[in-house]
C-alpha cells in the first residue's frame, strides 16, 4: 500500500523540519507549506490524508484556511490537527467546532505528536475503507446503486464539455424469477454473482459496471458513440448465452436482456432521461421476446 | 539611544564565535536523531536575534509579534524550553500594547538567551 500522505501547514521552517524529524520512521510522506493559501493549493494537487494546520500565521489564518477546507465537499473528509500555542486554550475548542479532529500544542512532545498523528491516520484509513465499502453492492462486489447515480451524473456533466458521448447498458436476467423459484434464492445468488463477474472482466476499464437492483445491472460506457455501445451491449449478450459456468450452477444456460442508449454531446440529457431511454429499450427488448438487445 | 546601547553594554549584533555568558545546551543534545536539526537552529538564530533588534528599533510590532510567535513554538521543540517561555512573554507584552521599555526589556531578554543558546557542549 502507498505510504499516506501528511501536509504541514505553518509559516516557520522550523517546524517543518522538526515535525519531519519526529514523524521519522512513520512510513508517511510529507511534505509542507509556508502560508495558508500555499497549502490550500497543495491540499487540491495532493489530496493528503491529514493535514497539521497551525492556528496562527500572516495572511490567512488556520481556522479560515479549515473553515475552507471543510466548506468543501472534495477536502471536507481530509482530517486536519492543528498546531496552537500552549496559552491558546480556547483555540482548541473553536479548532473541533471548525471540524478539527485533534489539537497539538507548540511546543510539541515527539512521542504525543506521533501518536496524535498516527490517530487521525488510522481513522483517515478506516473512514476510506467505510466509504468505499459504502459504494459496493453486497452479494456481488460491484458498486452499487448509489455509486452508479453519482458517476452517471459525472459521466454525462462531460459529455458537453469534452464532446465524447456516453454510452448507458441496461441488463436484465431473464426469467430470473423462475430461476429462483425453480432452484432456490442461493442458485439465484449464485447466477447474479457469475454474471457480475462475467460485466467485470469483460468490460473496458474506463467502464463502470454496478448492479442496478435486484437482477438489473448498468453498465456506464465513457466515450461511447451508439453503435458502439449496441455492440458492447451484442458481445456482452453472447459471452452471458454462451457462459457454461452457468451450466454448472442451474443445468441450463441463462440469458439477458439488454437496453442501450447513448448521451451525445449535440443535445444534453439529464441522468433520469438517459436512464429511462434505455429502461424502454430494455423493455422493448423483453417484449420481442428476450435473448436480445435494443438501443433506443 | 541606540548608539549609547552599542557602545555601552556588549554589542548588540551577534557575536561571532564567543558566547556570551553561560552556554544554553539543548535538551536534546545527546539525541543524534536531531543533531542537525538543532545545529541549523542555531545557526539560524543568529539572523532572529539581528531581525528582532531591528523589528523594536523601528518598532515594527508585527514582525516581532511573528518573530516572536515562532520562536516561541519553535524553540522548545529543538530543546531550548527557555527561549520559547522569553518568546512568550514578548509576544505578550507586545500584543498587549505594552510600554516600550518592557518591549525593549523583553527582547533583550529573550536575544541574551538565544545568543547563548548552543547546540552540544564542545
Amino acid at each position: 500500500m502507498a505510504n499516506q500522505r501528511v501536509l504541514i501547514i505553518d509559516d516557520s521552517q522550523d517546524i517543518h523540519r522538526l515535525v519531519r524529524a519526529r514523524l521519522k520512521g512513520l512510513s508517511v510522506d510529507i511534505d509542507s507549506a509556508s502560508s495558508a493559501a500555499a497549502g490550500l493549493d497543495k491540499v487540491r494537487e495532493q489530496m493528503p490524508d491529514l493535514i497539521l494546520l497551525d492556528v496562527n500565521m500572516p495572511g490567512i489564518s488556520g481556522f479560515e484556511a479549515c473553515e475552507q477546507l471543510k466548506n468543501n465537499p472534495i477536502t471536507h473528509d481530509i482530517p486536519v490537527i492543528f498546531l496552537t500555542g500552549v496559552e491558546e486554550s480556547v483555540n482548541k475548542v473553536k479548532g473541533f467546532d471548525l471540524g478539527a479532529v485533534d489539537y497539538v500544542t507548540k511546543p510539541f512532545d515527539p512521542a504525543e505528536l506521533r501518536a496524535r498523528v498516527r490517530t487521525a491516520l488510522k481513522t483517515k484509513t478506516l473512514m476510506d475503507m467505510l466509504t468505499s465499502q459504502a459504494q459496493l453492492d453486497g452479494l456481488t462486489g460491484l458498486h452499487n446503486r448509489r455509486y452508479f447515480d453519482d458517476r452517471i451524473k459525472q459521466a454525462l456533466d462531460t459529455v458537453t464539455r469534452y464532446k465524447h458521448p456516453v454510452g448507458l447498458l441496461l441488463l436484465d436476467v431473464d426469467h430470473f424469477k423462475s430461476i429462483n423459484d425453480t432452484f432456490g434464492h442461493p442458485k439465484g445468488d449464485q447466477v447474479l454473482c457469475k454474471l457480475a463477474e462475467l460485466l467485470t472482466q469483460n468490460v473496458r476499464v474506463s467502464d463502470v459496471a454496478c448492479r442496478y437492483g435486484g437482477e438489473e445491472f448498468a453498465v456506464i460506457l465513457p466515450d461511447s458513440s451508439p453503435d458502439h455501445t449496441f455492440q458492447s451491449g451484442q458481445r456482452l449478450l453472447e459471452l452471458v448465452r454462451n457462459c457454461t459456468d452457468f451450466l454448472v450452477i442451474l443445468n441450463r444456460p441463462v440469458t439477458v436482456s439488454i437496453g442501450t442508449a447513448c448521451a451525445e454531446p449535440s443535445a444534453s440529457i439529464t441522468p433520469q432521461a438517459l436512464i429511462n431511454q434505455a429502461d424502454q429499450a430494455l423493455y422493448a427488448a423483453k417484449a420481442s421476446g428476450r435473448n436480445r438487445v435494443e438501443a433506443a | 539611544m541606540h548608539t549609547e546601547q552599542s557602545a555601552g553594554n556588549t554589542p548588540a549584533s551577534p557575536t561571532a564565535g564567543s558566547t556570551p555568558e553561560t552556554p544554553l545546551f539543548s535538551e536534546f543534545a545527546g539525541d543524534e536523531d536531531m543533531a542537525d536539526l538543532v545545529e541549523l537552529f542555531v545557526d539560524e538564530l543568529a539572523e532572529r536575534v539581528q531581525a528582532i533588534s531591528q523589528a523594536v528599533d523601528s518598532s515594527d510590532t508585527a514582525t516581532l509579534t511573528q518573530l516572536a510567535h515562532q520562536l516561541k513554538g519553535a524553540a522548545g521543540g529543538y530543546g531550548f524550553g527557555p527561549i520559547t517561555d522569553s518568546a512568550a512573554i514578548l509576544e505578550q507584552l507586545v500584543k498587549s500594547d505594552a510600554d516600550s521599555a518592557s518591549i525593549r526589556n523583553a527582547a533583550d531578554d529573550l536575544m541574551t538567551l538565544c545568543r547563548r543558546a548552543t547546540a552540544k557542549p564542545q
